[in-house]
């Protein structure tokens, strides 16, 4: 007879599809995925054609059935026509089922690629990328609209060709068998059409309101959450349930409207499928009292108009979700569209470096409007100390982000052993170098796996080495999992100055020519602090090092200082030097850290 | 589920006036079919206009009635489901913020996020079909046989044999299909888990070049989501047309019956129409009928996951009807305490110490000795597991909780803000308190100069999480917040790390000079050496206490610790954003 619906018209209750820039562009990229199974493409097409139409024959070869059984036909004919309805119905479910079968697979498959290349493509990116994005709108692009993309392709497509094709050949039979009753059927569509325009006009207003709503409940939740002791110290529950109760009646009540008048629409197309089975059932009685059609005739009517408005409720509704997932997967696009950090045409592989890091005249800035770091020109020997010193924004991280390469300067040099980093293969370059960055980024794996992350090819021994080496073993050992245990991202699983210690244990285990070191700030106690001094020391010797200084203990110790300001340097020398020089220094130096640090 | 049907019992009301709406649908839609035969028997075949055009027009008239009765429930529908939601929202949110630390940290914020919106929206959707359509489908199928019967008993028999036998199959096949999505469902999980990892700490891998290693980690988590994925879908899309194609070949056997009936006379061929009609209208039921139990699926998962925060027990936190708080010397007395998901691991082992009133209390010691924690049992944010802690005679138990956190000013180790201006997130302390009160406690904090350099003053915004001040002006803000309290108790846990030492030093005379209780936690000796008592932690347990002087002259445990920074390298910090 005809494929189940797969969507009801009530699984759309999402909200209205957002704006789409450019339709024809994205489809065509996702397209391009889908064009790579072409051959499984074209076959799934063709047994949507061929489904399409039984789905069409069916109908007629049952109306005229019922005719026969009426008229009382000899047995042989019934027989005949049993046998072919039959074969109708299971070509159908042959043909539907492969489609089915086949075009999961290709949705599949392109969907997986698609996250491949995605991901793929965020390593390439620069990191400004992520310091401008949002990082919950971009974990939203990454995982809703890609789900958004994966369920439509499973089933849109097919059921989007199957639509069109039997409405214009429902329509076609229809006109064959019954002009009349045709033109009868059809004076439901202006009925929808009005009515369709009534409920949306009024459903994308209140979705766009329920939308904001929930935004706004949404970004309350979080803070709210997040701020969740800081509340109780202040005993602040009530005022915070108050506000949210607000902001939650406000979402209530653009609900309330959304959800009516979208639920008006299943209504409204169930209405008009009863109008047209009595238009079709009276009409067609009283057509067929006349002896212009037969009882097999509004049967068969009595299933086409079903087949009629059902495509048009699914197309309605298919039409929403298409739209809603193409505007996902522009948005994922927009994504892998993003340029990804500029490479040179030739570059090198930086072979083991001896460490020798040159700046010359460098200059940067994020905005191109605010010079970040002028002119910039420090040379560190192999195995030398550069401590940054300078007030907050002086261009101290931008150094080290210039180093790493995680921008190129906009004029002047980073040249290493010589080699201007512009022309050394990113990957080379950072090979060469470990970091231990102020927020110590751990990843929710056993220890081992993080320690490892320096150099994936450690052995369990050399793990445990280098944990040694960061005074990390002991409290390690103590975990009830030790080197196994799994690291929760948020929660106590262990404290900040521990989490700061595997840092550093995996920039041990890399064994690097340059070490970025930016200090943090706090949350290491003394006893610790001994050790790790005592651990960088040793980690710090024999290569070239720069530190981001925020403890006078690294800076006593450094071959160079680097005073900044404001993008500049404004002084340069080591400790005993910049203090007789009785400038910047000795004033940041005295007022930081006490006359004491002079003596 | 119980605890959900509660909240829908508020709205009985509006849920039984849907109810029976959908029901007075359904009626009229199983009338239909019947009418059809009926205009077939009686005006087609006795060639009897009036009998169409009678029945025709009843037809009509019914699908009006069916409509108007469909409207009409999307309002009560709209308003069970809406305002369940909203209830429901608000129970969790409530409850959540009377969750004990160790509550919130058993949920992650995301999930507990993921669960007030998406899940109850889940929820939401599942009432709003319950009420329209849920019903309709089974019971069109159960009455849609029952009328066949009413119609035709031996046409009927084929139907009462199929469609039991299909739709047994299709519960069987959806269900197993429900269990492989979830297990789908994990593996997506997986997947968006490598990605915000992925995300979170993209610096760190750019830094040690980890794309490729990331990518292959990824892809590893990709595959099995695809298969997975795939296996499940082609279970469930491939069903639906075998059990189409029994229905459709039970038509048939109508037929084939109808034309014996027929024949022999004992059926009028109306009726052979209008059974037909109800198999087929069964047959639409039963694609209904599986959306149903991928959506029910879906819901109950999400109720499940709703109803686990909303039987969370309550803490202790809202006793409300404890003794109100006395000022007085704050005495810990062998106060033993484990956080529950580490239970075999103390954080504290027998702490005693008394700190007079308006004294100050210096706490020392290595990274994970239990210093915060120890602050953290002072507002009674966790209890202890053994042991007590009393406020001027009283154990903290028996005193009202909210009584004691107004008398406890604590600055935690993350400067944490508010979106809102500086004065809003100062008002915080004191919501009455006047600009004279602002000024006092900023400059307390040391940061009235600086606030006071801004253009828009104590009216600038916060942004989220204040991701426009360094982390020492943050800090020093997050302490003018708790002296705008004017607290009896002052809890500073390491939180002057990002100031530099003359700015720290300031402060801390500023706070020696007024009348609180004060408990600091520092990293250096120097902060805190001119406390009244210092208390010294080492992985749990205490280590001595005592002021300054004494513990030098005395105490192993402190020499070391007094001489590791005394030497050249003194720790000291810099002030950093």
């Amino acid at each position: 007879m005809s494929r189940t619906p797969k969507s009801h018209p009530h699984s759309r209750i999402g909200q209205k599809p957002p704006k789409i820039n450019d339709l024809k562009a994205t489809l065509k990229k996702v397209w391009k995925y889908v064009d790579r199974q072409r051959n499984l493409f074209i076959l799934v097409m063709v047994m949507v054609l061929i489904s399409s139409a039984l789905s069409l024959v069916g109908p007629y070869v049952l109306g005229v059935t019922v005719d026969r059984v009426i008229e009382k036909v000899e047995t042989t004919t019934l027989i005949q026509l049993f046998v072919g309805l039959a074969a109708i119905y299971i070509f159908q479910m042959v043909t539907l089922i492969l489609q089915n079968y086949w075009m999961i697979g290709i949705s599949q498959h392109t969907v997986y690629t698609m996250r491949n290349h995605l991901f793929a493509h965020l390593q390439k990116l620069s990191l400004s990328y992520f310091q401008k994005q949002q990082h919950g709108e971009l974990m939203s692009r990454l995982t809703n609209d890609m789900e958004n993309v994966s369920r439509t392709l499973n089933s849109s497509i097919i059921q989007f060709t199957t639509s069109i094709l039997t409405l214009v050949g429902t329509i076609g039979m229809m006109v064959w068998l019954s002009p009349v009753l045709t033109l009868l059927t059809l004076t439901i569509v202006p009925i929808l059409i009005v009515g369709m325009k009534w409920i949306t006009k009024r459903t994308s207003v209140y979705f766009k309101d329920q939308q904001k709503h929930l935004g706004d409940l949404n970004g309350y939740i979080e803070e709210s959450l997040s701020g969740h002791a800081i509340i109780k110290l202040f005993s602040r529950e009530k005022e915070t349930i108050v506000q949210f109760n607000e902001k939650n009646e406000q979402l209530k009540t653009a609900g309330y409207w959304a959800q009516t008048y979208t639920g008006f629409i299943p209504k409204l197309m169930n209405m008009l499928n009863n109008v047209s089975f009595a238009i079709i059932v009276g009409a067609g009685g009283y057509l067929a009292v006349q002896g212009s059609i037969s009882v097999g005739v509004i049967v068969t009517f009595t299933t086409y108009s079903r087949q009629f408005t059902r495509p048009l409720n699914d197309l309605a509704n298919q039409f929403n979700m298409i739209l809603s997932a193409v505007a996902g997967a522009e948005r994922v696009f927009q994504v892998m569209d993003e340029e990804p950090e500029k490479t040179e045409k030739k570059e090198d592989r930086l072979q083991a470096v001896k460490g020798d890091v040159r700046f010359e005249s460098v200059s940067f800035a994020y905005e191109t409007n605010q010079a970040t770091l002028k002119g910039i020109t420090l040379h560190a020997n192999p195995g030398e100390t550069v401590a940054l010193v300078g007030p907050t924004g002086a261009g101290k991280t931008t150094i080290i982000s210039l180093l790493l390469r995680f921008y190129d300067p906009d004029s002047g040099r980073v040249l290493i052993d010589g080699k201007d980093t512009k022309q050394v293969k990113r990957e080379s370059l950072r090979e060469q170098m470990a970091v231990v960055l102020q927020d110590s980024f751990l990843f929710e794996k056993s220890i081992r796996e993080n320690i490892r992350y320096g150099r994936l090819g450690a052995t369990d021994e050399e793990v445990e080495q280098a944990a040694r080496d960061a005074n990390a073993h002991s409290f390690i050992r103590k975990l009830p999992d030790g080197y196994d245990t799994v690291l929760q991202s948020s929660g106590s699983s262990i404290s900040q100055g521990q989490r700061q210690l595997l840092s550093i244990a995996r920039a041990m285990i890399k064994d690097p020519a340059i070490l970025v070191l930016d200090e943090a700030t706090s949350s290491i106690d003394t006893l610790t602090e001994m050790k790790i001094n005592d651990a960088l020391k040793k980690l710090m010797k024999g290569r070239t090092s720069f530190v981001i200084a925020h403890r006078l203990h690294t800076i006593y110790q450094a071959d160079q200082i680097i005073v900044l300001q404001n993008g500049s340097i404004i002084e340069r020398g080591n400790h005993d030097e910049l203090v007789a020089q009785n400038g910047f220094y000795r004033g940041l130096v005295d007022v930081q850290f006490g006359q004491q640090a002079v003596d | 589920m119980r605890i959900i049907l509660s909240y829908i019992k508020v709205y009985k009301g509006s849920a039984v006036i849907a109810l029976l709406l959908m029901l007075l649908e359904l009626v009229v839609e199983l009338l239909q079919p019947l009418i059809m035969g009926i205009i077939i028997d009686r005006g087609v075949l006795r060639q009897d206009l009036s009998a169409v055009a009678g029945w025709g027009g009843l037809l009509l008239g019914l699908s009006l009635l069916a409509f108007i009765a469909g409207i009409t429930n999307s309002f009560f529908a709209a308003n069970v489901s809406q305002g369940v939601a909203r209830d429901v929202r608000e129970a969790m949110f409530k409850r959540i913020q009377y969750f004990i630390p160790a509550q919130l940290q058993k949920f992650s914020l995301s999930t507990l996020l993921t669960r007030m919106t998406s899940d109850v929206t889940q929820l939401q959707s599942l009432l709003f079909m319950a009420m329209r359509i849920m019903l309709r489908a089974p019971l069109f199928i159960l009455f849609g046989l029952v009328m066949a019967i009413i119609v035709e008993p031996s046409l009927a028999t084929v139907l009462l044999l199929a469609v039991p036998l299909l739709l047994g199959c299709m519960v069987i096949v959806m269900v197993k299909g429900v269990k492989r999505f979830r297990s789908v469902q994990t593996n997506l999980d997986q997947v968006n888990h490598r990605l915000r990892e992925n995300l979170f700490n993209m610096r760190l891998v750019k830094a040690y070049d980890r794309g490729e290693f990331e990518q292959k980690q990824f892809e590893e988590a990709n595959g099995p989501l695809q298969v997975a994925n795939t296996k499940a879908l082609r279970l469930m899309e491939t069903t639906m047309p075998m059990i189409m194609f029994g229905m459709n070949m039970s038509l048939i056997a109508i037929l084939w019956v109808g034309s014996y009936q027929l024949n022999g006379g004992g059926t009028q061929p109306g009726e052979v129409v209008s059974v037909l009609n109800y198999g087929m209208r069964i047959m639409f039921s039963f694609g209904v009928f599986s959306f149903l139990i991928m959506l029910f699926s879906r819901g109950r998962a999400s109720i499940s996951r709703i109803v686990s925060i909303l039987e969370e027990y309550e803490g202790n936190d809202r006793n409300q009807d404890g003794s109100s708080y006395q000022s007085g010397a704050v005495a810990f007395n062998h106060v033993s305490f484990n956080y529950p998901t580490r239970s075999a691991y103390p954080a504290l082992e027998d702490i005693s110490f008394t700190v007079p009133r308006g004294k100050m209390l210096g706490i020392l010691g290595e990274t994970g000795s239990g210093k915060t924690t120890l602050a953290q049992l002072i507002p009674r944010l966790y209890q202890p597991v053994r042991g007590t802690i009393s406020f001027g005679g009283i154990d903290s138990q028996d005193i009202r909780v909210e009584d004691l956190r107004e008398k406890i000013g604590v600055v935690p180790q993350e400067a944490h803000l508010f979106s809102g201006t500086i004065r809003e997130n100062l008002l915080w302390g004191n919501k009455e308190a006047t600009m004279e009160d602002l000024i006092q406690s900023t400059k307390d904090a040391g940061i009235y100069e600086f606030i006071k350099e801004l253009p828009d003053g104590f009216e600038t915004t916060i942004g989220q999480k204040g991701v426009n001040f360094s982390g020492g002006q943050k800090q020093r803000i997050c302490i003018a917040r708790a002296l705008m309290k004017r607290p009896d108790i002052l809890v500073l846990d390491d939180s002057t790390s990002a100031l530099d030492a003359k700015t720290e030093s300031d402060i801390l005379n500023k706070l020696t000079d007024l009348p609180y209780t004060v408990f600091i936690i520092a990293q250096k000796i120097s902060s805190v050496k001119e406390a009244d008592q210092l208390l010294l932690l080492h992985e749990g347990k205490m280590q001595g206490v005592g002021n300054h002087k004494e513990l030098l002259a005395s105490n192993e445990f402190y020499q070391t610790l007094y001489q590791s920074q005394q030497k050249k390298g003194e720790v000291h910090y810099v002030e950093n954003s």
